[in-house]
């Protein structure tokens, strides 16, 4: 037999290999257009995900800097490629053209021909979304005020974001993506997705309590038709106004042919206004709670303990003092949220340490894997609280 | 970069591609390396009802077993598709869109996990083949 003449007999492609009946041969030879391939890649994913494939809901997404991330609509996997050493010899199923083989008419041996040789396969890993990116690209230029009573036509749209945009820039599935646009209170205003600026935020939720004062509604069962009315008479776009309502409030009643029902949400209100008390900077915790109690509108009580992860005390002598260190301000990658907290304190004790961590969500590792991970864990004595240090 | 995975097959209607997996480098004669096109690499059997394959290339035999993978192999392929808008921006951005095709999958692979063995050794015979299997016996198979 001489094993150099061409690719004779009939082509039977991948059935025939899988399908090889006991007793019998066939013969592997390279295909006619047998070449690199390039554009021809392995994945090999889970047989779950497959139905998404199959259903147009996975897309591949990241800039040309970073490696690529697979989204399913709710997960983000990174995408690596393992090589191997063996050879791999690819084989597709038989061209449909050239299959007929007549069994009877000829002693030839069926065929399956390798197109190509492959290094390696692309593998999956499940990883936490990269939605740190969005917070920074929606922060460059937050919405103001000022754009919003300026003049339309002069907008300049650099530095905007529209949804697509968002898609092409980071490496999130679409669920993970509108959830991070969600903690960020970010609103689509003319087709941009926008985080408004921290002042413009407190004028709008200074007049919408002013107005309930001045109104005399109640703060459980405000209309949305007649708050969005007056907001847009002080001069918020009306898409805003309903922005304020989602941000500060809670539907209570969805109304059908007549205006939603809303109620106001103490504890986003009122941190919201102990936010704005401290962003000058740290202050006695009496001249706080004072300035805070305050401000806080009636039928509300401000509580300290509203400002888990959004304010730390700290003892300065005799005296305690408050000051932001929010918990949305930091990374979302454990390694570099607990490197920012151990610089920020030495030594944290669990009741504080937990508002910050709670977040943090690192596929296939626990919350305990997570502090094991990151942290140092001692307690002095068996009673003692447990205190939580670099490691 | 946004790149969407999709099958153009239909569902269920995907075909099922193979794998031949050897270790080492499967090498034609030098005169040969250029235009592999349509040559013989060798000769898959099955001796016997059980799921041990042979695969002879010149004069080695593999044995190998078939293998059902633990997870499936998508074989996806790059395709290249004009960007219907691509004034927008005005920038020299690529024009062009890349989908990625799902075009087979790969359920299984036959798996020779042996050394080559030398079938023959008598110097008479004039050998023909011109390929030739070489093995690192080091390497553990993917
Ligand atoms: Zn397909």
């Amino acid at each position: 037999m001489d094993t150099i003449l061409p690719q004779i007999g009939c082509s039977g492609g991948a059935e025939a290999v899988l399908g090889i009946q006991p007793n019998s041969s066939i013969s592997i030879a390279y295909h006619s257009l047998f070449g690199p391939h390039n554009d021809l890649m392995l994945l090999e994913l889970d047989e779950k995900l497959l139905p998404e494939v199959l259903h147009q809901r996975v897309t591949l997404r990241g800039q040309p800097d970073e490696d690529a991330v697979l989204c399913t609509p709710s997960k983000t996997y990174a995408v690596k490629f393992v090589g191997t050493s063996n050879s791999v010899l690819l084989i597709p199923p038989s061209d449909k053209a050239s299959q007929g083989c007549n069994k009877e008419n000829d002693d030839k041996m069926m065929v399956a021909s390798v197109i190509k040789v492959v290094p390696g396969c692309m593998e999956l890993v499940e990883v936490a979304p990269k939605v740190d990116k969005l917070k920074l690209l929606l922060s460059q230029y937050p919405y103001t005020f000022g754009e919003a009573v300026s003049e339309e036509g002069e907008k300049t749209k650099m530095g905007l974001y529209r949804w697509d945009d968002l898609v092409d820039r980071l490496q999130a599935s679409d669920e993970e993506l509108r959830f991070g646009l969600k903690s960020l209170s970010a609103v689509e205003i003319d087709g941009y997705w926008r985080i408004l600026d921290d002042k413009y935020m407190n004028m709008i939720l200074d007049m919408l309590l002013h107005d309930i004062i001045l109104n005399d509604w109640s703060i459980n069962a405000l209309n949305e038709d007649e708050i969005v009315g007056v907001l847009e008479a002080d001069g918020f776009p009306r898409n805003i106004a309903k922005h304020c309502l989602q941000v500060y409030c809670d539907k209570v009643d969805e109304g059908v042919g007549v205006s939603s029902m809303w109620k106001l949400d103490e504890r986003r209100v009122c941190v919201h206004l102990a936010r704005d008390i401290l962003n000058g900077g740290k202050m006695k915790i009496e001249v706080f709670i004072e300035k805070w109690r305050r401000k806080v509108p009636d039928g509300m009580s401000a509580n300290f303990e509203m400002l888990e992860g959004e304010v730390l005390m700290e003892k300065l002598g005799m005296e305690s003092w408050v000051y932001l260190f929010s918990v949305s301000s930091l990374p979302s990658t454990p390694a570099e949220r607990f490197s920012i907290l151990f610089k920020e304190r030495p030594k944290w004790e669990w009741k504080d340490l937990q508002p910050y961590v709670r977040n943090l969500r690192v596929p296939g590792l626990s919350s305990e894997g997570l502090l094991l991970k990151y942290t140092r864990r001692t307690q002095p004595t068996a009673e003692s609280e447990p205190v939580f240090s670099a490691r | 970069m946004h790149i969407q995975v999709k099958c153009s097959c239909g569902e269920g209607n995907c075909p099922e591609w193979a794998i031949v997996e050897l270790q080492g480098v499967v090498e034609a004669q030098p005169s040969f390396e250029n235009r592999l096109q349509s040559l013989q690499i060798g000769v898959l059997c099955r001796p016997s009802s059980q799921e041990s394959y042979t695969f002879t290339i010149g004069y080695h035999e593999l044995i190998g077993t078939k293998v059902s993978l633990k997870k499936p192999i998508l074989v996806l392929k790059k395709i290249k598709l004009r960007n219907e808008d691509e004034e927008e921006d005005g920038g020299d951005v690529d024009a062009t869109r890349v989908e990625l095709d799902m075009i087979g999958i790969i359920r299984h692979k036959i798996l020779f996990k042996t050394r080559p063995k030398a079938l023959i050794s008598s110097k008479g015979a004039q050998p023909s083949a011109k390929e030739k299997a070489s093995a690192s016996s080091s390497k553990t198979p993917h």
